[in-house]
């Protein structure tokens, strides 16, 4: 099953170099043939590319410890949920399983569109088979996972060696989110490359007018949805796992799924103003092409060594091959922007400085400085060592003090933009809109303070929620009322019908809802507690309105693992409301000692218990409980950014047209600019 | 009567700033071990380095505890804990010489970012200004007429 996995890739990467070969000519010749060639030599890829995936996951549940990389992550005892996410857990299986990924979206971008932009085509085919060159050298040639264990003798022939066991599968890994978090991440990283792809093709091919932003938009979200899922359960991840009672540490690695979710979002947005109004035609095309070399540079940092961090499970010195190939498609991206860069001319023109253009313009400029800002101080130990000699760390005090006004000056735009017309936004509309949602976020603000509130960033912060929420809330009702005048339901059904006729607006809202109740959730960051404490069997210790009782200490067995495990009780108000069980986990295989952390999660807080071993002095055990508030809006604005998130890939309906007259007095009333949805999405 | 109040005032006040202190003491540890890095080479923050049989952490809180514990300033006790673990101990390097450069650049990208916005929306603006001088009234009055009343 090793040779046919090899002989996959191997066929794969000739596939892949077919395809762009043959593009480059067929896009010279205009040979159909030869067009069609290529594309199914792409299409092939996906393929050729499974065929090596299902041999390595064959070579995990055959338990083949002959293999090097089954024999360092897998073992006998470790359970076949994890034996699929062994597959991503070293340097070789985490590049075919990227390879994979993008063997996927390269088939779907290429089957979906055979018989559609015959002029575009050809181009993206190239490109995405370019880059899956790139990953298919890689797996046949830097880091093959089908790598057998032996030594040659001394006649030249290979003696196979095969372990009884393997090491088994990092620990920190064997968690049920690590078998969902690294696939949707590598698909947020790999479905950017599909936009990529789009614009070069259109920029190589001086494809006409705006389709190819039309063609992208979905291909684009769906990369970003991807990514922004796969960076939440990262968080959720480390908050479960690591047991250091949070989510986000600004580590290297977390800044770089990071980088190109923010780039994404400012695409996301300045795509309006190039499909509305045909501006910023070279801005979106180079957020494309940044985006898609942040995902680049994500694993470089990821992989080369070149940044400490605490996730980084898989380094070696792979990063020269990512730091060549980054900067040719620097090279290339710059080369043909140069030689292209008429065709991006546009007729920007603005009409008054108080419109929805300006206000895109704002977003992806602070969009763009929060980009810099965490690229810069993740990147800056590097420079100052470079330039220094010394080596300094740069972590959360950096990270917070930069981030924090950035991040709530975009929250603020959250609420703006979205109210301000196109072209022009008049004093009178302005008023309408923001009146009412500003009185009731001072209000917020106002109750907060009288409450004891006074920690400046928070009460922004929950400012500027209430403030987003209710332009939100009144841009739904407002929208909803005219529906319901008109065609005679309730305002709620109404609300649906909005939602359905304009998917991507409401849907749009609704992730901008999300991100309001994460931006909540991390606000609670601020009045999290903490206490530590040595126990006994019998003893307690209070914490945030919460007693924790130990009522046993025990040892459990499992043929994967031994444990030490605390029993504690938790009492709120007197009352017993649960028992919590954390543990300090031995794994045989691989001679680790983990933490597992018992958490007691309620919609206000969560109260965060983790075993932190014995004292080193008294040798009893000790436990390290947290109280996080709000934690869980961070999880539940996850939830509703998927939906909005789908909601807007779902293509609009149109109204149906049988309207009910309306009464003379509301027909006065202004529309809201939502209402406005026979003339398509924005 | 008066000397019992007194020295029920004195008690008081001695227990309240007993517990601030106290108070202090461990939120100010707790800070400036959050700004600090552990050294065992785990990446961790020092303040929640969860590393199990870690060396180093326990005895560098241990420290800290006992420094902030004999009020020593923080930027005493920083300095001393980079001289004695290296500068890539502290979380935030001190804002000065190269280290500068970490603080000016994100602030120089805001600022021309605002400029630059400035500059586009200006030109912009410019550009709708001339256009719609280079559009005769008769020309705007018919593309008004077919495009209809305004939804």
């Amino acid at each position: 099953m090793d040779i046919f996995g090899s002989f996959a890739l191997v066929l794969a990467l000739i596939a892949a170099a077919y395809a762009v070969g043959a593009g480059i000519l067929a896009i010279r010749s205009r040979n159909p043939l030869l067009i069609k060639s290529a594309r199914n030599a792409g299409m092939a890829v996906f393929f050729l590319v499974t065929m090596a995936v299902v041999s390595l996951e064959y070579l995990f549940f055959t338990n083949n410890f002959s293999m090097a990389y089954v024999a360092e992550h897998s073992n006998r005892d470790l359970p076949v949920f994890y034996k699929i996410a062994a597959l991503w857990a070293g340097q070789e299986g985490s590049l075919l399983f990227w390879s994979w990924l993008l063997s996927i979206y390269a088939f779907l971008a290429l089957f979906l569109n055979r018989h559609k932009h015959p002029e575009l085509m050809p181009y993206v085919g190239v490109v995405l088979a370019a880059v899956q060159t790139f990953f298919l050298v890689l797996n046949n040639f830097v880091a093959t996972p089908f790598q057998i264990l032996g030594h040659a003798s001394a006649g030249g022939a290979i003696t196979v060696v095969s372990q009884a066991d393997g090491h088994g599968l990092n620990p920190l890994l064997q968690y049920p989110e690590m078998v969902i978090h690294p696939p949707m991440l590598y698909l947020g990283y790999t479905g950017f490359t599909v936009p990529f792809a789009f614009a070069m093709a259109a920029l190589l091919g001086h494809y006409p007018g705006e389709k190819w932003i039309h063609i992208t938009r979905r291909w684009t979200m769906v990369a970003w949805a991807f990514q922004s899922v796969g960076i939440l359960l990262g968080a959720h991840w480390a908050y479960a796992v690591l047991g250091w009672g949070g989510y986000w540490a600004w580590d290297p690695v977390e800044n770089a799924s990071f980088l190109p979710w923010i780039t994404g979002t400012a695409f996301l947005h300045s795509v309006m103003m190039q499909e509305k109004r045909g501006m910023m035609k070279v801005w979106n095309i180079w957020l494309v092409f940044v985006t898609f070399m942040l995902c680049i540079l994500g694993t470089l940092l990821t992989r080369s060594g070149v940044v400490s961090s605490v996730h980084a499970f898989a380094q070696s010195s792979i990063g020269t091959w990512f730091t060549c190939f980054l900067a040719f498609i620097l090279v290339v991206c710059a080369l043909a922007f140069w030689r292209n860069r008429d065709y991006l001319r546009s007729d920007n023109q603005l009409d008054s400085l108080v419109s929805r253009e300006s206000s895109f313009l704002f977003n992806n400029l602070v969009l763009l400085a929060g980009c810099f800002a965490v690229l810069w101080g993740t990147l800056f130990p590097v420079i100052s060592e470079w330039v220094e000699g010394t080596k300094i760390s740069v972590g959360p005090p950096f990270f917070n003090k930069v981030t924090i006004p950035i991040a709530l000056f975009l929250l603020f735009l959250t609420g703006v933009g979205p109210l301000l017309a196109w072209r022009n936004t008049s004093f009178d509309s302005l008023k309408r809109n923001f009146a009412w949602p500003m009185a009731g976020g001072l209000a917020a603000g106002i109750a907060a303070l009288a409450f004891g509130f006074r920690q400046f960033y928070p009460l922004v912060c929950l400012i500027l929620s209430v403030f987003v929420t209710l332009t939100i809330a009144s841009e739904f009702w407002r929208g909803a009322g005219v529906i319901a005048v008109r065609s005679g339901v309730n305002r709620i059904a109404a609300m649906g019908q909005l939602t359905m006729r304009n998917t991507r607006r409401y849907g749009g809202y609704i992730v901008h809802f999300a991100i309001v109740v994460i931006f909540i959730g991390i606000m609670g960051s601020a009045f999290n507690q903490d206490v530590q404490q040595e126990m006994a069997v019998g003893s307690q210790m209070t914490i945030g309105g919460y007693t924790i009782v130990c009522q046993n200490f025990d040892e459990v067995d499992n043929p994967n693992y031994q444990s030490e495990r605390a029993t504690l009780e938790i009492l709120r108000n007197g009352k017993s409301v649960m028992m919590l069980y954390p543990e300090r986990r031995f794994y045989l295989a691989s001679q680790v000692t983990e933490t597992m952390v018992a958490v007691q999660s309620t919609p206000l807080r969560d109260l965060y218990v983790v075993y932190a071993g014995r004292s080193p002095e008294t040798n009893r055990p000790v436990i390290h409980a947290y109280v996080n508030p709000l934690v869980k809006c961070i999880w539940f604005g996850g939830l509703i950014l998927i939906l909005g998130t789908v909601i807007a890939l779902v293509p609009s309906q149109q109204p149906a047209m049988t309207f009910r007259p309306a009464p003379e007095p509301l027909a006065s009333q202004p529309l809201p600019q939502s209402v406005g949805v026979a003339h398509g999405d924005d | 009567m008066t000397r019992r109040v007194i020295a029920l005032l004195v008690l008081i006040s001695a227990l309240i700033g007993a517990r601030v202190l106290v108070a202090q003491q461990d939120s100010r540890a707790k800070a400036l071990s959050m700004r600090m890095m552990c050294v065992c080479g785990c990446k961790q923050i020092l303040g929640v380095c969860n590393h199990v049989g870690c060396t180093y952490s326990h005895d560098m809180l241990k420290e800290l505890d006992s420094r902030v514990g004999r009020s020593e300033s923080d930027d005493l006790i920083i300095q001393d804990f980079v001289q004695e673990y290296g500068s890539a101990v502290i979380l935030l390097p001190a804002a000065k010489g190269f280290n500068l450069w970490m603080w000016i650049m994100p602030v120089v990208v805001v600022v021309g970012g605002i400029v630059l916005v400035r500059t586009i929306l200006v030109r912009w603006r410019r550009n709708a200004v001339v256009t719609q001088e280079n559009v005769s009234s008769d020309l705007l009055e018919r593309a008004r007429r077919e495009a209809g009343p305004d939804e």
